[in-house]
């Protein structure tokens, strides 16, 4: 709901005109950024899953550089511990041994270049997509196409969502973060408009519970995205800290999240 | 100055007031007026050039001096208006009303009235700049609709934060700092289409002074400037309608008498046209504001004269089906003038002043509505003791009531639950006493002292938290995270949560080097309340006010500033240099993203921190002749500070003082007219001022699909330097000279050259090229406007 507010305050401003320019920017040393989303997608077992290492990089550049040869693991509440694989040096590890199990924590534990890194996260559930429908009236201006997509939220659980909306054609991912603040208990919908969206194309709806700390870094990263960067509306960038620690060198710490969730996934298409 | 010295002085200075004797003095007292519409006159100079002694008319047009028996002659000044020199037998006191005629001569053209005469030179008020209405309508405007902020950010001092952004920004202060008055009322915002205007209609004012430093004690509550804005009581003489059709907005006002030279009334609407902003297909959008100013005014006999007034201004965005947005100010006042003496005058204002923002947003049914509203009793009381001595004291009592939001589904099957976040309560009061006092011919004072008092009253819910922190900080993290509360406690409404006191010494001083020149230095300490929740870089519309209380102090301000002015020796050329310095406890910051919107527990994402600014202000200004104007330039620095709370913490950028988002280092300005006969004038500006401070990427990486950029130390960069110049030429046809209907012809360019000045430079994933990229967002490029207006 907050980012919608933002949207019609920016969305006023229309004499302005927009010009890509040649800036020059700073650079800092490189840090590992981890991305290690375990999803259990409904109907399967959950046992193949992988988790991505990468570093920063300088923002023009156009490459985003693997981080390889690092030892990746996961310990569950028991103590057993899943190893993870790097696929050739691409800095995605894999493995097939994973099992999830609703509500356990997990410990997430990688050693990169020396370093030892940590991370803990409890599995989250999340309630099903109810229903998809799309309508021709979305957007501000009500000439896009928007797709919705109902679910029922648990009433006072403090529940908040992570939904995925894919295009193919060409390929876009678009991520909405929600909280039940205002809604709790009550069926709503996840929404996505774009104005490029085809009548008849398909698109790939999923949704992923989130832990509140999971909401707040998300929701944090997705305005980090977006922030216009000076005018009127711009709050100060934050650093966007997950729940990863560096145990050597906790000045040198890593960004991105360890989470771990329930998910589902619906194919839908715009008929 | 210690306070103990402080209160020595002043006791001292009392002394020599109840201990001044008084023989065969007498007074002469009255109103001045202007003589066609019979409004009363601000800030006339009513001199005696033997007696190198006068005074000014004050806010309501009254003046009052004291002086021995004796016949002298007395020249009533004012610019814009034929001067009058008036014989005097002073053998008794004296009732003298002055009508000024109106200046119809080539030169009229006046910028800014102040200092024409060594009276104002020797004024220890020091940190101030009226204009007219006249002068906010002479310079060229955006689109042509005359804008008051617009122009007092030409002043030394004042800036704002960039193109489009609401508000203004005194001597490095943020745009809440400002007391904006209204006829003596607050006004929240002052801004109507996110800074584009402001929410003043020049047409509707007679005068506005703004104070930037050494405030007076008669003001308080914000830290960093006093906006006083007068409204026209309405032309009490004959019926008279002006107006004006633009190419944005049309304007219309209508005074005239109740009951001739007794009462008057004035009503005055502006608005724009509905589609301007919103180039879309769909005919069911609108973007417009619309405000009415209304005033009324009767004298009761000699003493006594009563004022009504009030304004009320709405913002309107819709997009069918998609969101209605409707936001604005209302006012109402009553006011009491009244003369126990005619050494003794004062006004009682009980005002009512309201903020509301509302937005509804259909398509997820969702309505939002959030204000805060004031009711303020104000005494005060100017004794004009001897032609040495001017005593000002009075009180004033404000209750605030704040909504900070309500939601509401819009039907019954809206997903949104209804919730109201807690609604607040405070009451401020205030006593000031104030001395204005001729030490020597040479040598001036103000002392003033104000005691304000704050009580915050219960709410339903408070939370309360360990160790009363409701931010912590992880150490893991090296963040500051909000804490979750430990319990929550429950008050009446009459309960008293919270109580704070300050006393604010106010000091200023001028000493007359010669007959042309004099040094000024002055102190202010400001104590402020409230708190507008604003972590953008100018504040939006739907942020919310917020009283000290439990979690948040109250700001305090200590301002030190000295200046030098001099004048030519016709006072056609003036000029004015101050420095000034000043240091802001418990300025709130934001923990790095802080969500304040319809955030109830607003304390566990803010911590305490401090603010400083520094600046040097020149204003050259030429009064007179065919061309006048001025040159203003700025040098300043405006930082904020949010230090760790011991030892293992880390504060907001790393403890670092960073700039603020309006730190503006040189800031230049020039505004010129220039009358070429009865027929053509030609009005300009130029600005130049330093790029506004921004944060620059660092690094980038992705996660889930995002490209992100990582950003370092807060606002170390800057956006380019920004420039604009614009014109304007305004006709009046020649056939206006024997006919009632007078009309004007204003044909305007805004950034003549074009540039194209940077707004904003964003940095994104380019979804085409798959690479990142910086845009840079530029708002108005060259804008052409015309505008005709009439009286009659």
């Amino acid at each position: 709901m907050r980012n919608l507010i933002f949207l019609v305050i920016t969305v006023m401003i229309t004499f302005s005109c927009e010009e890509v320019i040649d800036i020059e920017v700073p650079s800092s040393e490189p840090r590992l950024v981890i991305e290690a989303s375990i999803n259990w997608f409904h109907g399967t077992v959950g046992n193949e899953q992988e988790i991505i290492l990468t570093l920063t990089s300088p923002y023009f550049d156009s490459n985003i550089p693997p981080a390889t040869g690092a030892d990746v693991s996961i310990t569950d509440s028991f103590g057993n511990d899943v190893l993870f694989q790097e696929e050739g040096e691409t800095g995605v590890y894999v493995t097939d041994q994973f099992t999830p199990i609703l509500g356990a924590s997990y410990k997430l534990h990688i050693n990169y270049n020396g370093e030892s890194f940590e991370a803990t996260e409890t599995m989250q559930s999340v309630s099903p997509i109810d229903e998809v429908i799309h309508e021709q009236t979305g957007g501000l201006a009500g000439d896009e196409i928007e797709v919705k997509a109902f679910y029922t939220d648990p009433l006072g659980m403090g529940n908040a969502y992570l939904f995925e909306f894919v295009e193919y054609e060409p390929f876009d991912l678009t991520i909405g973060v929600y909280e039940d603040k205002f809604i709790d208990g009550n069926q709503t919908f996840a929404y996505f408009s774009d104005e490029d969206i085809m009548l008849g194309s398909q698109i790939t709806i999923r949704n992923f519970g989130l832990s509140p700390q999971a909401y707040d870094y998300l929701f944090l990263l997705s305005l980090q995205s977006s922030n216009p960067g000076g005018g009127p509306f711009t709050t100060q960038p934050a650093t966007v800290r997950g729940n990863c620690v560096n145990l050597s060198d906790p000045n040198n710490f890593p960004f991105g999240y360890f989470r771990l969730s329930e998910a589902y996934s619906v194919d839908y298409t715009m008929e | 100055m210690s306070l103990r010295a402080w209160a020595c002085s002043f006791v001292l200075l009392l002394g020599s007031v109840f201990g001044g004797h008084a023989q065969n003095k007498h007074t002469i007292s009255g109103i001045i007026s202007d003589a066609a519409s019979n409004e009363t006159l601000i800030g006339v100079n009513v001199y005696f050039p033997n007696l190198q002694k006068g005074t000014i008319t004050n806010a309501y047009g009254f003046y009052s001096i004291t002086l021995d028996e004796g016949t002298y002659d007395l020249l009533v000044q004012f610019l814009g208006y034929e001067s009058q020199s008036i014989k005097i037998e002073l053998n008794k006191d004296i009732k003298l009303s002055v009508q000024l005629v109106e200046n119809t001569e080539e030169l009229e053209a006046v910028v800014i009235i102040t200092d024409i005469e060594a009276v104002n030179l020797r004024s220890p008020q020091m940190s101030i700049n009226a204009l007219t209405s006249n002068t906010v309508k002479q310079i060229p405007a955006v689109l042509g609709e005359p804008d008051l902020v617009k122009a007092i950010t030409f002043l030394p001092g004042v800036t704002n934060a960039g193109e489009g952004s609401s508000g203004f920004n005194v001597r490095g202060g943020s745009v809440d700092q400002n007391l904006i008055l209204l006829d003596e009322a607050i006004i929240y915002n002052s801004s109507h289409l996110f800074g584009l205007f402001s929410v003043f209609n020049p047409d509707a004012i007679k005068d506005l002074k703004l104070y930037k430093g050494g405030i007076p004690a008669r003001y308080g509550g914000r830290l960093s400037s006093v906006l006083d804005i007068y409204q026209k009581d309405g032309n009490s003489s004959e019926h008279k309608l002006n107006g004006g059709i633009g190419i944005v907005s049309s304007k219309l006002l209508a005074e005239g008498p109740i009951k001739k030279e007794i009462g008057s009334y004035l009503l005055a609407g502006r608005g724009t046209y509905a589609h301007l902003f919103l180039p879309l297909a769909d005919n069911n959008n609108v973007a417009y504001f619309y405000d009415l100013n209304t005033k009324l005014s009767y004298q009761l006999g000699d003493k006594d004269n009563l004022l009504a007034s009030g304004y009320f201004g709405r913002d309107v965005f819709s997009l069918d089906g998609s969101f209605r947005n409707i936001y604005g100010n209302a006012v109402f006042n009553l006011r009491w003038n009244h003369l126990f003496s005619d050494k003794l005058f004062s006004n009682l204002s009980m005002i009512y002043s309201d903020y509301y923002y509302g937005l509804r947003l259909d398509f997820v049914e969702f309505d939002w509505q959030s204000g805060i509203q004031n009711f303020n009793l104000k005494y005060d009381f100017k004794h004009y003791l001897s032609n040495d001595l001017t005593l000002q004291y009075g009180l004033n009592s404000i209750y605030h009531s704040f909504n900070p939001g309500v939601i509401k589904p819009t039907s019954t099957s809206s997903a949104i639950n209804y919730d109201e976040l807690t609604k607040k309560y405070a009451f401020e009061n205030a006593v000031y006493f104030e001395a204005t006092k001729n030490i020597t011919n040479k040598l001036a004072l103000n002392l003033g002292l104000r005691w304000s008092h704050f009580t915050r009253f219960g709410q339903d819910n408070l939370n309360k938290y360990e160790n009363n922190l409701p931010v912590v900080f992880n150490s893991d993290f090296q963040i500051y995270q909000s804490a979750d509360p430990a319990s929550i406690s429950h008050y009446k409404k009459s309960d008293v949560i919270a109580t704070f006191n300050n006393l604010e010494p106010r000091f200023s001083a001028s000493y007359l080097i010669n007959d042309k020149s004099s040094a000024k230095v002055s102190y202010n300490r400001m104590s402020q309340y409230l708190h507008l929740l604003s972590n953008t870089s100018s504040p939006t519309p739907l942020d919310v006010w917020t009283p000290s209380g439990s979690f948040i102090k109250p700001q305090l301000l200590d301002q030190y500033a000295i200046g030098y002015s001099h004048e030519s020796n016709n006072g056609s050329y003036s000029l004015e240099v101050e420095a000034y310095f000043k240091a802001i406890k418990n300025r709130i910051d934001y923990i790095d993203g802080a969500n304040l919107v319809a955030n109830d527990a607003i304390e566990q994402v803010i911590l305490n921190g401090r603010a400083r600014a520094y600046g040097l202000e020149l204003l050259l200004k030429k009064n007179l002749g065919r061309l006048n104007g001025w040159l203003a330039y700025t040098w300043s620095k405006s930082e904020q500070q949010t230090p760790g709370r011991n030892a293992t913490e880390t504060g907001i950028n790393n403890g670092k003082w960073y700039r603020t988002a309006f730190d503006k280092t040189h800031d230049f300005s020039a505004v010129a007219q220039y009358k070429l006969n009865e027929r053509w004038t030609f009005n300009s500006n130029f600005v130049m001022q330093t790029g506004q401070p921004v944060n620059y990427p660092n690094a980038q990486y992705v996660y889930n699909g995002l490209t992100i950029a990582s950003f370092g130390e807060r606002n170390s960069f800057r956006l380019p330097t920004y420039h604009r110049l614009d014109i304007s030429v305004t006709l009046s046809p020649r056939k206006n000279f024997d006919r009632k209907w007078q009309g004007e012809w204003v044909f305007g360019i805004y950034n003549v050259y074009g540039r194209k000045n940077a707004v904003s430079i964003a940095f994104r994933d380019n979804l085409d090229t798959g690479n990142n990229e910086a845009v840079k967002t530029s708002l108005f490029g060259l804008l052409p406007s015309v505008s005709y207006n009439f009286k009659f």
